[in-house]
């Protein structure tokens, strides 16, 4: 109901991927012929992949080969079909998609055993709190704590209402107020002086880390008001030192489903250099391209391919570790023009922007509080370390929680962002 | 349990406590500057409803100016400037309709100065294109600040999202379902029935074959801005202007509806006198219809001459200075018949 309740229709393609899992699953469980597992397997990969290419891929594909349009354009029908495909993307898609994989990799790598109840199954596939844009969860994580019986405790809404509260400061408050000076700044790069560029593309990372780490706790929040842990997808990723720990700290689920499911499998770190260096490059555009169908996701992936093979090999070690969390957060945020950008022009113009090739002389009328409010949630996370927030606030006694609370509270009231804007990964 | 009755207490106090205390902050601190951006009518309104006897509300026809105008005054300023003794100010934003004045009729205050209010009718805005504008989520958000609850509360809606915003997509779908099904209905033979058809007709061919495509495509504009006839039982503007009626007879305000010119000459030589016909046709019902709420309607649909539209690619009621001027001598004389009484 909660997916339907966007568009009716797109169920039909997340029940299909269900169907298809279930089955496929069970079929690679009940034999122990590696032929015919490795088919079941590849029906489901292929299949699965096959949607999602269609609805993510197929449009931007057929753009770039202008011979295939050629090809079909004499068609009505096809022509149709090519026009229903570049509007339509199911919500969520790359999302359950992915988690769904897993499953059927799980089941085949023999890390897990199949469900055989489809209604669990699907409840698996589509618990809504993660359903549009994560945490990619794994079945052996999420499925197990569903099968349990569960009560409403006191505990879980504590946890789960703080977990909410902070998301939506950090969204509505953080991520919301920040998307004014991001916008007006790629939207026309040569209209402002360059240190707004620079400004626009710094605020922009923490507007993207805003918006998706306030997801992922309203999404957490949801899930433990019913007793389900949803698996942690940032640990303050901007304090990285360096492009690999950043993967590691940064939406955690999905890095570590490359890691499992395509980096390993590939051979990991076991195979000879230069094929090391092309999983590596792979793993990361194909992180790119999961983004969306764009050249500017395939050379933002390709960027931090880069950008870690540059850090593995280069010959100068840094000593201070300030230093390379600065150099590490430059080189993210240099990186996330790309993301940004809708197109490579844009993203040119917002780099020569901020070089101040471009001569825009005017100064943008952003709020100075909103970088108050960037400050103060710096502190905030700064101060909680390695703890999730829920945690972090029971070392506190009552009367300092319950005034954080308020703290926050009061932040969304009166200063969230008035423009209302969908999450950003909710397009993926 | 004593206790924790006083734990959850308190707990639910504090809560109380910060909604209020965030309300009054937001109220005295930030309101009125997000208003001037978000809600400028109301921003306008609060000003203008102590010191004005006459509020003019309105759209871009109000103060659009040709480039040659000398007089670059607002419609609302040359009645204002013709009405001695009286005071008259115009409040407007670009694409506004009655589905956005409403709210802010609804929040005159009764003890204001305002006891007349103008209102700027336009005919396309009962058309298909302009209900399913893909503008309409755009201006919804807006309308979330003109509620007349909690400053705070109505912040929160558009924040959230929490008012209709109907998709691009799906509000181009319904235009186009009502272009190729809505049929005309008229009591002469009318050659084509529906604005899909008659936008398919061949339009002004060239003698070397092909059309004169920038003739066709604004004659097609003509065909779907004026090609319709209202629905009373269903046309949101016209539930829009009935509440607005009751509203103010509830305010005690003597209303006007200011029925804007439209571009007839150019109608009629792009399209034909069919089309000049339905105009006509929806005129009178507006007309009738809220002559008869008391409401004095004042009909300007045919008073400006074609040379007077400011935009020669489009339909729009953008006039330049004599056209301005025309609209305003009719709504002032008017006026002054009311207002001297």
């Amino acid at each position: 109901m909660f997916y339907g309740w966007w568009k009716a229709e797109f169920l039909l393609i997340i029940a299909f991927s269900t169907v298809l899992d279930f089955f496929c699953a069970l079929k690679i469980e009940d034999t122990s012929n590696q032929l015919i597992r490795k088919r079941w397997l590849a029906l489901s990969i292929g299949l699965n992949l096959g949607i999602l290419f269609l609805f993510k891929y197929y449009y931007f594909f057929l753009g770039s080969t202008s011979w295939l349009q050629d090809l079909l354009s004499p068609h009505q029908k096809l022509k149709d079909l090519n026009e229903f495909f570049s509007k339509a993307l199911p919500v969520g898609i790359s999302f359950y998609t992915f988690q769904t994989m897993s499953y059927t990799l799980d089941v085949y790598y023999k890390r897990a055993k199949p469900e055989r109840h489809i209604g669990q199954f699907a409840l698996f596939v589509s618990y809504f709190p993660q359903l549009v844009a994560g945490p990619i969860e794994r079945y052996t994580h999420l499925n197990e704590q569903l099968k349990k019986e569960h009560r409403i405790l006191y505990k879980n809404l504590q946890m789960g209402f703080r977990l909410m509260l902070y998301g939506f400061f950090v969204k509505m408050v953080i991520a919301d107020n920040l998307s004014y000076t991001v916008s007006s700044i790629f939207n026309e790069p040569g209209k402002w002086k360059y240190y707004w560029n620079i400004i626009g593309v710094l605020s922009f990372g923490f507007q993207i880390y805003a918006d998706f780490f306030g997801y992922s706790l309203i999404a957490q929040g949801t899930a433990k008001l019913f007793g389900i842990d949803l698996m942690d997808n940032f640990n303050r990723p901007y304090l990285s030192q360096n492009i690999s720990e950043f993967w590691k700290r940064w939406h955690i689920s999905l890095s570590t489903w490359f890691r499992d499911y395509v980096y390993i499998p590939l051979g990991g770190n076991r195979v000879s250099h230069s094929k090391w260096i092309f999983n590596i490059l792979l793993v990361f555009v194909l992180s790119g391209l999961w983004h969306g169908a764009n050249y500017t996701f395939l050379i933002w992936g390709g960027l931090h391919g880069v950008f870690y093979l540059l850090e593995r090999y280069s010959p100068i070690s840094i000593k201070f570790p300030s230093l390379k969390l600065l150099i590490t957060f430059m080189a993210v945020s240099f990186a996330w023009i790309f993301f940004r950008a809708e197109n490579l022009t844009q993203a040119l113009e917002v780099i020569k922007g901020m070089m101040g090739f471009l001569d825009g002389q005017r100064q943008l009328d952003t709020q100075p509080f909103i970088f108050l409010l960037l400050l103060i949630f710096g502190i905030l996370e700064l101060v909680r370390g390695n703890m999730r927030f829920d945690y972090f606030c029971e070392k506190f006694p009552a009367v300092r929680r319950w005034t954080l609370y308020c703290f926050l509270l009061f932040c969304i009231l009166t200063l969230c962002g008035s423009e209302y804007s969908a999450f950003i990964y909710f397009k993926f | 349990m004593q206790a924790t009755i006083r734990n959850i207490i308190l707990k639910l106090l504090a809560l109380v406590a910060t909604v209020a205390i965030s309300s009054m902050v937001y109220k005295k601190i930030y309101w009125l500057p997000e208003l001037k951006d978000q809600g400028p009518m109301l921003f306008n309104l609060l000003e203008f409803e102590w010191h004005n006897d006459v509020l003019y509300i309105g759209e871009s026809s109000n103060y659009w100016i040709a480039p040659e105008d000398t007089d670059k005054r607002s419609i609302s300023d040359m009645i204002n400037d013709s009405l001695p003794g009286f005071r008259l100010s115009g409040m407007q934003v670009p694409a506004y309709h009655a589905g956005m004045f409403l709210p802010i009729v609804k929040m005159i205050d009764t003890h204001s100065r305002v006891k007349h209010l103008v209102i700027t009718m336009n005919l396309r805005s009962f058309d298909k294109p302009w209900i399913y504008s893909t503008q309409e989520g755009a201006l919804m958000r807006s309308k979330c600040f003109y509620y007349s609850s909690n400053p705070i509360y109505n912040r929160m809606c558009a924040a959230l999202g929490y008012y209709p915003n109907p998709s691009a997509e799906s509000q181009e779908q319904k235009m186009l379902q009502a272009f190729e099904f809505d049929t005309l209905k008229v009591s002469f033979p009318i050659k084509f029935n529906t604005i899909k058809r008659w936008c398919e007709q061949e339009k002004f061919p060239l003698p070397g074959g092909g059309e004169d495509f920038p003739k066709r495509e604004l004659a097609d504009h003509y065909i779907k801005a004026y090609a319709f006839q209202i629905d009373t039982s269903s046309n949101p503007r016209i539930k829009d202007f009935d509440e607005m009626v009751k509203v103010c007879k509830q305010k005690n305000i003597k209303l006007y509806f200011n029925l804007l010119a439209e571009n007839i000459q150019w109608a009629d030589s792009l399209v034909g006198q069919d089309l000049v016909y339905l105009m006509k046709e929806n005129r009178n019902l507006l007309v009738d219809r809220y002559t008869k709420m008391g409401v004095t309607v004042v009909d300007n649909l045919e008073s400006v001459p074609g040379e007077c539209f400011g935009e020669k690619k489009w339909t729009t009621e953008h006039y330049n200075q004599k056209g301005r001027r025309i609209v305003a001598a009719k709504v002032c004389k008017t006026l002054k018949s009311a207002l001297n009484k």
